[in-house]
């Protein structure tokens, strides 16, 4: 099927913090000389995201939730420009994120549930340091930056400590100092209370809405396998599964499509609802 | 402006890492100042038994084999440099994070080269130095800015040949021929620590596709023998056709590795 390519005139009128056209990655196996070099865990065409449309709006928290496999993290890393896709656009602020991936960099924060990327023999200062400097941050700007990030998370009495001394929790508000360092309009967090206590995880949520969203205004597309998170920060999300996005609305919206589920949590209703497709 | 802010924020990172490690540091001049004084004593043992095939460059083993090794140690950075600083993002995992940022992946693969140099050009000067106040390595004559220039060259041919290398680990993660075909066969080819006089005459006659034999030559006859700019022209005309039939080639190849992983998603998988 054709797909119909915006362009900048299609956007003046009506641009949001991220969208999605008929977004679609496919994965497919490697070529015959290349599978002799290399062994490729995909054996057959994978579709990972198939046609998803999503609009999110400036200042939302918006969650995106699916089981394994889902397609989650395919879609994340497309709209933070480190993966391209098969077919359709995903636009962040209005630009495109295959033509415009130097702007789309400059208004986007990543933030990744992962442990390990940080440089462990610096200190937390010095790694902000350094990818301030890769976000074009210098000098006395990128010293007044960092300091204020380390104030706001916390992080400030253990700043010039090395990183491998760092408990996860440190490691988890570290890299969500990193990704505020540039001040982006868009923010995408990575399951980030993923092995961390739930008083530092409360603590981080009440940063993200708080501080973030409601204080600041930014957009935050946050993924989390932590249901109750999602229905606790978000003001509205996706249902991911088999790659195409089966639910987007509130949790009233989900309550409401699926008759009487009083007193059921999302966590009740999302098990509930996979199931039932499933076995469609 | 921003570029070499960048660049002194990659040297920095490194410099700072590497100097965490206080005691690999020191057990690194330490090894440079066994393996000098291994060469001198062999180079004692040999006596003059070689020198018919070292007269060009002064005669002396200890000097020749010394400058082979500094030229094979810039060989083996610029060849190796590119594809680990990915390999060691992509096991740190901080590739990703790096990617998101405005800076862009040649830049951050290059940047991250340039510690590598400095210190690879810090322990040829320390062999160098050792070489001369311990073991009387006699530098005196030395050509310095001929030297630099087949220096820049040699770096330039195998920065090339190492973004190539770069361009295979971004899509098969280990085990590049490109690397492997520079790495150990021009080793035994190009006359590191032997001159090639000493191979049999039809396999002397494969030295000549490696550029590190020129190199080696050149270098030789610059730091040894003092040769001037005209003396090791034909050596430098060679050197300077391999750049440019490189660096090209090695550039298309490097976008043809990002559009790769790009698109089959595993830039930052290992």
């Amino acid at each position: 099927m054709m797909t119909t390519k915006i362009t900048a005139r299609d956007r003046i009128n009506e641009t949001y913090a991220i969208e999605t056209v008929d977004l679609t990655k496919a994965y497919r196996p490697p070529g015959k000389i290349a599978s002799i070099a290399m062994r490729s865990p995909i054996k057959a065409e994978v579709l990972a995201v198939d046609k998803v449309n999503l609009k999110v709006r400036e200042g939302e928290l918006f969650g995106l939730i699916g089981p394994n496999g889902a397609g989650k993290t395919t879609l994340v890393k497309m709209l933070a420009t480190l993966l391209w896709p098969t077919s359709g656009q995903a636009f962040i602020k209005g630009l495109d994120t295959r033509t415009k991936e130097a702007k789309v960099k400059s208004n986007i924060g990543f933030v990744s549930g992962e442990e390990r990327s940080f440089y462990w023999r610096l200190t937390g200062r010095q790694n902000l340091r350094f990818f301030a400097s890769l976000g074009n941050l210098f000098g006395q700007t990128r010293e007044r930056r960092i300091q204020d990030v380390l104030d706001r998370l916390e992080l400030s009495d253990a700043a010039d400590n090395m990183v491998y001394s760092y408990s996860s929790g440190m490691k988890q508000k570290l890299s969500i100092a990193r990704g505020l360092l540039v001040d982006p309009a868009v923010l995408f967090l990575d399951e980030p209370t993923k092995s961390i206590d739930p008083v530092i995880a409360r603590r981080i949520k009440r940063f993200i809405r708080d501080d973030l969203v409601d204080g600041e205004g930014k957009t935050v597309f946050l993924t989390s396998h932590r249901l109750e998170e999602i229905e606790q920060l978000c003001d509205r999300f996706a249902i991911i599964d088999h790659g195409r996005i089966t639910f987007c609305g509130t949790v009233d919206e989900l309550a409401g499509t699926m008759g009487s589920v009083d007193d059921l949590t999302l966590e009740d209703m999302f098990v509930e609802y996979i199931s039932k497709k499933e076995v469609v | 402006m921003r570029v070499w802010r960048k660049a002194w924020a990659f040297l920095v990172r490194d410099f700072r890492t590497q100097m965490s490690y206080r005691l690999a540091l020191m057990m690194n001049v330490a090894g440079i100042f066994f393996s000098v004084a291994i060469f001198f004593f062999i180079s004692k043992l040999l006596g003059n038994s070689i020198n018919p095939y070292l007269t060009q460059y002064g005669g002396n083993y200890f000097a020749f084999v010394l400058v082979g090794l500094a030229v094979s140690g810039f060989m083996g950075t610029s060849m190796g440099v590119f594809a680990s600083s990915i390999n060691s993002a992509q096991t740190e995992g901080t590739l990703e994070v790096m990617l998101v940022t405005p800076t862009k992946l040649s830049e951050i693969v290059f940047f991250s080269s340039l510690w590598s140099f400095a210190f690879t050009a810090f322990n040829i000067l320390v062999y160098l130095v050792i070489g001369a106040l311990v073991f009387g390595l006699n530098l005196s004559h030395a050509n310095i800015p001929v030297a630099l220039i087949i220096l820049a060259l040699i770096v330039s041919i195998f920065s090339g040949i190492g973004i190539i290398s770069a361009s295979f680990i971004m899509i098969l993660k280990r085990g590049d021929p490109v690397s492997w075909l520079f790495g150990s066969v021009a080793g035994i080819m190009s006359g590191t620590f032997f001159p090639i006089q000493v191979l049999p005459v039809w396999l002397q006659k494969f030295s000549y596709i490696f550029p590190l034999f020129y190199g080696l030559r050149g270098m030789r006859l610059a730091l040894l023998k003092g040769a001037s700019l005209s003396a090791v022209a034909p050596n430098i005309l060679v050197l300077t056709a391999f750049v440019i039939a490189i660096i090209p080639l090695s550039l298309i190849c490097f976008k043809y590795g990002v559009r790769r992983a790009k698109v089959d998603g595993s830039l930052a998988t290992y």
